[in-house]
């Protein structure tokens, strides 16, 4: 494995990714706008119901882990199914699946370089001020270290159920669709919408047997320090562990079947 | 050249519906998982209302059945946007290869034509979701029925709805000044999200922005008074007929201005 081919890929993705500032300042604006209709709803929402804590959750929880939760989902969308689909579409697939690397892989690298920029530009400044509106009610000590590693294994996850769900792009002539409920079920059943401690208590179990809890809700336990006990933590992270290894192994195989599958008509 | 009347272009629309739909139904399983798609998104829009509102039984002193009501208000007022103006998220495209092109040389208004080519069925999901909503927290509100109550209903959410039709054909009108278009008209795209809050939980300053700079509160909070809360009915909500149809005219110049403004790539 020689690490220079994949990190010029990366370089790559950052040089891309920097071209189009006007998107990350309209995207800036337009995540801006959404925490300011959160901020105040669950503000409204927690002066209505007159407790401090609901679900053991207080305001300021609430508020870092939607804030956080947001900044995730733009740190991680990376718009795979939509690539995937195109290229099975017009047929550019088969410039993926000739060069030497795994279609996977490659994919994978060439959008690396964002998650450097994604992480600088958006992540890690949100954060900051987060801590700071709500004076520091993110504890920073190991709970950081758990939270970024909990984010790694996560963007994985996320990648891996983008790719199944860009493969069904082989059998159907629709990505829109699709898409479109990939996202609706991830968001909602990992928590990014709604904290999953809000959820009621049958629903919530159904969605802890999920894949979908470790992207989101995952990292943000971890990072908001519910969980002290190195053994919690452990366990936790295990989880999410097994998550990625079933789904890497579930998309590895769909790819592996379907691909027999693709026609391109001509050139 | 002469001006064509009303009735000429009701004939044309239902001549290129026609045609839009015949097309449509020769990619059946995209049709159907398009709608399949909206149906989810529908879905779990209602269920992240109701998780919410199992949590805290009032908002800011707006109960369940109102939200309700301003949460099927919101989705009604929506829907022409979604199945008219659909043609708005390709003119991107039109424009950057050129084929925006063919429009400009038809002797009917250039407006009409391109928004009249796509009309996207499956918005019609959405219609019912929302007509839902209304009537059954009607019902649960004990609003009692008049004729006129339907009168105002329907032109208020006729009203209502060109805000939404404003806020998208401004916002896919920036392509023909800037690149990368997509996030602007994205950004409009989510704005629909939070149509469904009443006004009264942000502050003074943001009241302010989402009812003059970015008109949100007109898709579904002040037209939806007039029905609602018949006692305290804003001014604002009297006038809002007039603003739905100010801002559509606002939008509907900035798209004929760039439309005209537009001089091909050549090809």
């Amino acid at each position: 494995m020689n690490p220079k081919k994949y990190l010029t890929l990366t370089r790559m993705g950052i040089m891309e990714s920097l071209q189009f500032r006007m998107s990350t300042v309209i995207i800036f604006v337009g995540n801006l706008l959404y925490l300011i209709v959160v901020y105040f709803l669950w503000k409204a929402i927690y002066a209505s119901s007159g407790q401090e804590v609901v679900n053991g959750m207080t305001f300021s929880d609430t508020l870092i882990y939607l804030v956080l939760a947001t900044a995730l989902f733009n740190f991680m969308e990376m718009y795979t199914v939509w690539q995937i689909g195109r290229a099975i579409q017009s047929g550019s697939i088969v410039l993926y699946l000739l060069k030497p690397m795994e279609i996977r892989r490659y994919i994978f690298m060439e959008y690396s370089g964002n998650f450097i920029v994604n992480f600088f530009a958006t992540l890690f400044p949100t954060f900051i001020v987060v801590n700071i509106v709500t004076h520091g009610a993110v504890p920073l000590g190991l709970n950081l270290l758990y939270f970024v590693v909990s984010v790694v294994i996560a963007v994985m996850i996320n990648y891996n159920i983008d790719f199944f769900v860009g493969t069904i792009c082989l059998y159907t002539e629709s990505i829109w669709g699709i898409n479109i409920m990939k996202q609706v079920i991830v968001l909602l059943l990992s928590g990014a919408t709604i904290p999953l401690a809000f959820f009621p208590e049958s629903i919530r179990n159904i969605v802890n047997w999920l894949p979908f809890q470790s992207i989101y809700n995952t990292p943000l336990t971890l990072l908001l320090g519910k969980t002290a006990d190195i053994k919690d933590v452990a366990v936790i992270l295990g989880t999410q562990l097994f998550w990625f290894l079933a789904t890497y192994a579930v998309s590895k195989l769909f790819w592996k079947i379907s691909l027999p599958q693709i026609t391109v008509n001509g050139g | 050249m002469k001006r064509k009347g009303l009735l000429f272009y009701a004939r044309l629309y239902c001549k290129i519906l026609a045609q839009d739909l015949k097309s449509k139904m020769s990619y059946r399983a995209d049709f159907i998982i398009s709608t399949i798609g909206m149906i989810f998104t529908n879905i779990a829009g209602f269920i992240s209302f109701w998780i919410l509102f199992r949590n805290f039984s009032t908002i800011n002193g707006w109960g369940y059945y109102e939200m309700l009501f301003l949460y099927g208000f919101s989705l009604v007022s929506l829907t022409p946007a979604q199945c008219f103006f659909d043609n708005n998220w390709s003119l991107r495209q039109y424009v950057y290869t050129g084929d925006f092109i063919k429009y400009c040389f038809r002797p009917i208004n250039l407006f009409f034509y391109y928004q009249s080519e796509v009309f996207d069925i499956k918005g019609l999901g959405q219609l019912a979701f929302g007509l839902a909503m209304i009537i059954f927290s009607w019902i649960k509100l004990g609003l009692g029925f008049t004729p006129l109550m339907l009168i105002k209903l329907v032109i208020f959410l006729i009203t209502a709805s060109l805000v939404m039709i404003a806020l998208q054909t401004a916002a896919a009108a920036t392509c023909f000044w800037i690149h990368n278009s997509f996030f602007v008209l994205d950004l409009a795209f989510r704005f629909k999200d939070y149509a469904k809050y009443p006004i009264t939980i942000f502050s003074k300053v943001f009241r302010f922005v989402f009812t003059f700079i970015m008109p949100i509160a007109f898709i579904a909070y002040y037209p939806s008074l007039v029905i609602l809360r018949p006692d305290e009915v804003e001014l604002l909500s009297w006038l809002s007929p007039l603003f739905g149809i100010a801002f559509f005219y606002i939008a509907y110049r900035i798209w004929m201005y760039g439309a005209m403004k537009y001089s091909g790539t050549g090809s």
